[in-house]
């Protein structure tokens, strides 16, 4: 019975593959031609789309020490508030959104996607799983207790400026001095320059052994010059914010810039 | 009467707090116990302590894996409130009911919060008045368990370890005697003498006589106290013998040239030496300079064997697990989480990772996955398997910079010479690795002296002399049988006037329970006060890591006078060539005591000294 069945199907098939032929035979050649070139080439369009959309990033990395305010900054530039407070941030965390200051904004806005890693040093490595979508990044220091943390914020923000997706890509990176509206806080230049002095010094005693296996993959600066920003590959800027009082307005234009609005 | 309750999510934001218990805590508790509990893998611990000037606080917590929310409740130390596991979970419930991942303000639910309390505390009241009641029966059962304890362990530390666990409503004896914390945070100072070295029995058996039965444990304490001073009389004698040893005169048997004529080193080594020392400079790069090239095909593999593990069990459990990972099953539960935890560890135990370390480790992970939604097309075993392997790099990352480098040059600038101490127990590798970091210090120009602070060993002066002279570096030595504390003092200040940057000082092998050997440790130290003080182990290590580092930590913290003590601040492996793929004592002594890795011993020549590679040792113990 069944062998029966098959032989059935199988002439059905060879039915309707006989009049395929001749459908396709029926053609003018030159549409056939014509309709395959037609869905190659929107093949080809999608795929090169594809590509092009992958290389434009448009996250911002907000990174720094534990406790210099990240999660504060990304939530005043989310909702525009800090809410209840925060704590050591034990995640990331993610958000693409319009900027709080630009719901205002009428029109058709971007939205900004913004990710806020964790700056205690267990976490370290989750900085790298974002760091290939990154089009900026935000080095928040605590510009009241900076001096006590000077070495480890130049350690980290050394350890970012060498590595090898941010020098080939030449991700701008902003300096952000949080906590200005603290009587006692430096001044942005103080610590421009007090990381400079340190980075340095790291240059001349930061051989392959670095943290347990972050390799420093580049070196920084001219040798036998001091230290400057300036000398990175990728551009370096100094900015002022206060989380606490919502005054980020200098960090949201270094976005702005980066993503188009 | 809680002092406050938090909830927060995991990327930091704080989603509500109790308004009423408006008092502000003093210190930053929640940060800490964040910064050393929960990112430190000892999430499975039942509560942390947490000591700031003015306050003592114990905090409990319970978390919500699914949303990524975590609960913690505070209260003072001296209270020992009954009700607040049982708040925790009610409130954990109730929140997930009403929490929404937009909204950032929850006012509405201090209502329920207060509803909730009452039902706790009443239910604590009911439970508190049925143990009065059950109380005598208990105790006789927590003395018995405690009995059979003693009798199968040995050592009075380890009798001590039964009376000081589950006190206290159950505080974390898995979070005790850690008296290393960034800062001046004293978090476990509660009595004195308390050792962490928790076998879990323990916890599991005084967990009955938890609540309330505290005096069974003030028994068992007073017992052990007194087992304590027997063990201390006992461990003079021995320390009175070796002295008595090198003060004897030699044994003269028949009219044989004296003994002077026995030291035969230095005038044959005198003309050889120039030779040796010309070679031995040019061994090549030191290890430590070199980079190691991770392959990064270990995700495939870990993939497979993880199937073929699941081959060998039941065939319906595969088909099941299968079906489950598909559909994707709607929330862990421990049960579910068991079988691969059990297979984990049972890994780890087999790459020489310590039994408690291992069995805390799962407890934490399971802490983590518990009610968390199993992605579709996931296995339980791959989503355990992955969490274990991020909390395994998370504890082998350092916490702080190891870029010693770094440290000298500092030291440099501010004119002192930079001091690292070894020590360890006996036969670990001390002197040879401290003659290979001096090479590699070398390499990168930096002056390195020696100090010879094993006054004990017999040849232990003569070994550190023969590296010194291959080395080309100064060497400080007093001979033998002199106070080393003095003998550091003395090469520290020698150090200073001949211009060395860096002073390595050897110390003479100890075991952990030795006593006054171990306070002249602590005196050494104190004393001295280094930068850096390293904690020599060797891979080949078992369950007893855990032991050693422990007790050194401990014995460290309590046998100094100053109110700050020095705590071993890191770790060198030795003999790392000798264990082929069972790297597990890495991991169990980052663990423990929370100090990173910073070099790696990996043969007997100047040039095997490496850095730890995490990436490789997680691949390594997962395997």
């Amino acid at each position: 019975m069944d062998k029966e069945k098959i032989g059935e199907l199988k002439i059905q098939l060879q039915q309707l593959l006989n009049e395929a032929q001749e459908f396709v035979q029926r053609i003018p050649p030159l549409q056939l031609y014509a309709a395959i070139g037609v869905v190659v080439f929107t093949i080809f369009l999608l795929l090169v789309i594809r590509l092009f959309k992958r290389r434009s990033a448009n996250t911002i990395l907000l990174t720094g020490l534990s406790g210099s305010g990240k999660t504060v900054l990304f939530y005043q530039l989310r909702d525009g508030s800090f809410h209840q407070g925060t704590v050591t941030s034990m995640e990331p965390n993610e958000g693409t959104f319009i900027l709080n200051s630009e719901t205002s904004k009428k029109g058709k806005i971007n939205p900004v996607h913004i990710v806020d890693v964790p700056g205690h040093s267990r976490l370290r490595p989750k900085l790298d799983e974002f760091l290939s979508q990154a089009a900026g990044i935000v080095f928040v220091v605590d510009a009241v207790e900076f001096l006590p943390n000077v070495r480890a914020a130049s350690e980290y923000l050394y350890d970012i400026l060498t590595k090898a997706s941010v020098v080939k890509k030449k991700i701008p990176l902003l300096l952000l001095c949080n906590k200005v509206d603290k009587v006692t806080a430096h001044t942005k230049d103080f610590i421009r320059r007090q990381l400079e002095k340190e980075i340095d010094k790291l240059r001349a005693s930061r051989t392959a052994l670095s943290s347990a296996d972050v390799t420093n993959e580049y070196t920084l600066g001219l040798p036998g010059e001091a230290f400057v920003f300036s000398q990175c590959h990728n551009k370096v800027t100094v900015a002022e914010a206060s989380g606490l009082t919502s005054d980020i307005s200098q960090l949201e234009q270094f976005i702005r810039e980066y993503v188009k609005a | 009467m809680l002092e406050q309750l938090l909830i927060f999510t995991r990327g930091g934001l704080i989603l509500w707090t109790c308004k009423e218990l408006g008092n502000a805590l003093r210190g930053s508790p929640i940060d800490t116990l964040i910064r050393s509990c929960l990112l430190e893998e000892r999430s499975g611990a039942a509560s942390y302590n947490y000591d700031a000037p003015g306050a003592s606080y114990t905090l409990k917590w319970t978390f919500h894996n699914e949303l990524s929310l975590v609960f913690v409740a505070v209260y003072q130390r001296i209270l020992h409130l009954l009700y607040v596991d049982d708040l925790l979970s009610m409130i954990k419930q109730e929140f997930s009911a009403i929490y929404d991942p937009k909204r950032t303000s929850y006012d509405d639910f201090d209502d329920i919060f207060q509803q909730l309390k009452k039902e706790a505390e009443a239910r604590a009241e009911e439970m508190k008045k049925s143990k009065q009641l059950g109380k005598p029966v208990n105790n006789n059962l927590g003395r018995k368990q405690g009995q059979v304890q003693n009798g199968s362990v040995d050592g009075g530390s380890k009798k001590k370890s039964g009376g000081e666990s589950g006190n206290d409503g159950g505080d974390g004896d898995k979070s005790r005697g850690r008296p290393l914390e960034n800062g001046n945070l004293r978090n476990n100072h509660v009595g004195k003498g308390e050792v962490p070295a928790m076998v879990n029995a323990n916890g599991k058996e005084n967990g009955a006589s938890k609540t309330g039965a505290f005096d069974v444990n003030k028994l068992q304490k007073l017992r052990s106290k007194a087992a304590k001073k027997t063990e201390t009389v006992v461990n003079k004698v021995p320390k009175g013998e070796p002295n008595k040893k090198i003060t004897k005169k030699n044994r003269v048997w028949d009219d044989s040239p004296k003994e002077s004529k026995l030291d035969f080193t230095d005038p044959v080594s005198e003309n050889g030496e120039q030779n040796i020392s010309v070679v031995a400079a040019d061994e090549g790069e030191s290890m430590m300079d070199k980079e190691e090239i991770i392959s990064s095909d270990s995700e495939s593999e870990e993939e497979e064997t993880g199937k073929d593990s699941n081959v060998d069990s039941k065939k319906k459990g595969w088909f099941s697990s299968m079906f489950q990972s598909i559909a994707g099953k709607a929330n862990l539960q421990k049960s579910d989480l068991e079988p691969a935890l059990k297979a984990l560890k049972d890994g780890l135990m087999t790459k020489n990772v310590a039994e408690e370390i291992a069995e805390k480790l799962c407890e934490s992970v399971a802490a983590s996955l518990e009610g968390k939604r199993l992605a579709s097309f996931t296995r339980i075993s791959s989503t355990v398997q992955a969490a274990m392997e991020e909390a395994l790099v998370r504890i082998l990352t350092p916490r702080r910079s190891i870029d010693i480098l770094r440290d000298v040059h500092a030291a440099k600038e501010q004119g002192k010479p930079y001091v690292v101490v070894f020590v360890g127990v006996n036969g670990v590798g001390k002197s040879t690795n401290l003659a290979k970091v001096a090479y590699w210090l070398l390499q990168h120009n930096v002056n390195v002296m020696m100090a010879a602070c094993d006054t004990f060993r017999s040849g232990a002066v003569e070994q550190l002399r023969t590296h010194a002279r291959r080395l080309q570096i100064p060497i400080f030595e007093k001979g033998y049988e002199k106070d080393p504390a003095i003998v550091a003092k003395e090469a520290i200040q020698e150090a200073s006037r001949n211009g060395s940057d860096v002073v390595l000082v050897d110390t003479a092998g100890r075991m952990q329970d030795n006593e006054p050997l171990m306070r002249a440790l602590s005196k050494l130290i104190y004393v001295n006060s280094p930068d850096l003080v390293l904690f020599v182990g060797e891979a080949l290590v078992g369950n007893d890591a855990v032991d050693q580092l422990s007790k050194f930590n401990q014995k460290l913290g309590d046998l100094s006078p100053s109110p700050d003590p020095r705590l071993i601040d890191g770790i060198l492996l030795t003999k790392f060539d000798t264990i082929d793929d069972k790297v597990g004592a890495a991991l169990s002594m980052v663990y423990i005591s929370g100090a990173p890795v910073m070099f790696v011993g990996c043969g007997q020549s100047y040039t095997d000294l490496k850095k730890l590679n995490v990436k490789s040792i997680v691949k390594t113990l997962l395997k």
